[in-house]
């Protein structure tokens, strides 16, 4: 195996400095922009913005359009299943947060 | 390399029937699927299920791996026979799921590497990973070193792994979940055109005493029964140093006490909260027994009194 080595990189932080748009968001997903838009109209993802074309997609995201692919992808399943998967996700991640927040007690 | 038995894998018969397969397949999909899963190796579970349900779901794929013969196991050291494929064409690459360097070498020597040849000109795809960071790093900023194994052609055309490593920059105030975007370090473009970008999700390792949720951190503060009772000035261990923290008199277990802005530097700063925890001394010696006898004899207290009816 060869091997290489590059000078320190610097990126952005997707979250804070970027608001994604469609095809952007597309493409670091790997969902195709019809299912995003999909999943816009099943409320898994809620940019600002009125028409596709002015879509940004904000904060996360990347992570729910990530989530959405794979399951989507890997379960086989459709769009309001996934918003239902995404839905229940969320949920066990607030139930995880309040647990992380109340301690060991 | 090593033999995989996808038939094992997905936990059924060599003659099972193609909805047996497909049933077995989702059904251990869901359970070891990383994205739900809390089982520990659900990563590697997931990928070898992946790559057993691409060959056995496809008749043909399916019938060319029967063809090796149902005496080999996984993990034995396995080579393809000479012209093992004669007589099988595959339909396309047919693996619309796997980005590149997801299957075994095993899956990769009998039916080939996916995603090769795509369209004349296009921008690369982009790449995932994920970076393990410090909370430590999130406070100050940090550079951490990523080797990714990238397939490149070589001179005479075949695909070979080649290793890259990244020297990142992660910046100062990240937080868990947050994506680093690295322009152009993504896969490579066909004919001329960009390369894709680079994610880099941010995770943070276990931290023994704080725990983060956001841009906020959260430690466990024990106290013993008498600083909570009485109050207490207590030195208490931050990502940035050790402070002193004043404990009110009557402070009670599970009460969370903010050091405002002594969380994550993010854009909005987090806080650190110290969740007070209290700690009973044991009762070993005599001389502490006596210490809650007088302890007993000095309260009218009944912690049982909502019980009574």
């Amino acid at each position: 195996m060869t091997s290489s080595r590059m000078t320190l990189l610097v990126g952005v932080v997707v979250e804070e400095d970027v608001g994604l748009s469609l095809s952007e968001l597309a493409r670091a997903s790997g969902a195709d922009e019809s299912q995003l838009v999909e999943w816009v109209l099943e409320g898994v993802l809620d940019p600002s913005g009125g028409a596709p074309a002015d879509w940004r997609f904000g904060g996360a995201s990347l992570r729910r359009a990530h989530l959405a692919r794979r399951l989507s992808e890997d379960l086989e399943i459709n769009p309001p299943g996934v918003a239902l998967a995404l839905d229940l996700i969320d949920e066990i991640d607030s139930l995880r947060s309040h647990l992380r927040r109340r301690g060991a007690g | 390399m090593q033999f995989q038995d996808y038939y094992q894998t997905l936990g059924v018969a060599r003659d099972a029937t193609q909805d047996d397969i497909k049933r077995a397949y989702r059904k251990l999909a869901r359970k070891f699927h990383p994205d739900v899963s809390k089982e520990a190796d659900a990563e590697v579970r997931f990928k070898a299920l992946g790559e057993a349900y691409a060959v056995l779901k496809d008749p043909e794929k399916r019938a060319a791996y029967d063809q090796m013969g149902s005496e080999w196991k996984t993990g034995q050291d396995f080579r393809p026979p000479p012209g093992w494929d004669a007589g099988f064409e595959f339909s396309g690459s047919g693996f619309e799921t796997a980005g590149s360097g997801e299957y075994s070498d095993f899956f990769e020597a009998l039916f080939g590497r996916a995603g090769a040849g795509r369209g004349t000109h296009a921008k690369g795809r982009d790449r995932h990973a994920k970076v393990v960071i410090d909370l430590a790093d999130a406070y100050r900023g940090a550079q951490r070193s990523i080797v990714m194994q990238v397939p490149q052609r070589n001179a005479q055309g075949r695909v070979q792994l080649h290793e890259r490593t990244l020297d990142v920059a992660i910046p100062r105030g990240v937080r868990a979940g947050q994506h680093l975007r690295l322009a152009g370090q993504g896969e490579p473009g066909a004919g001329g055109g960009a390369a894709g970008d680079l994610y880099l999700e941010i995770d943070f390792a276990e931290h023994p005493l704080f725990r983060a949720d956001g841009a906020d951190v959260f430690l466990d503060l024990p106290l013993a029964p008498w600083e909570a009772a009485l109050g207490a000035a207590v030195d208490v261990p931050t990502p940035t140093g050790t402070v002193r923290l004043t404990i009110p008199p009557g402070s009670e277990a599970g009460k969370r006490l903010r050091l405002k802005g002594r969380g994550i530097p993010a854009a909005t700063v987090g806080d650190l909260y110290a969740v007070l925890t209290i700690v009973l001394p044991p009762a070993a010696r005599e001389s502490e027994r006596q210490a809650y006898q007088a302890f007993a004899r000095a309260f009218d207290f009944d912690p049982r009194a909502r019980l009574k009816g």
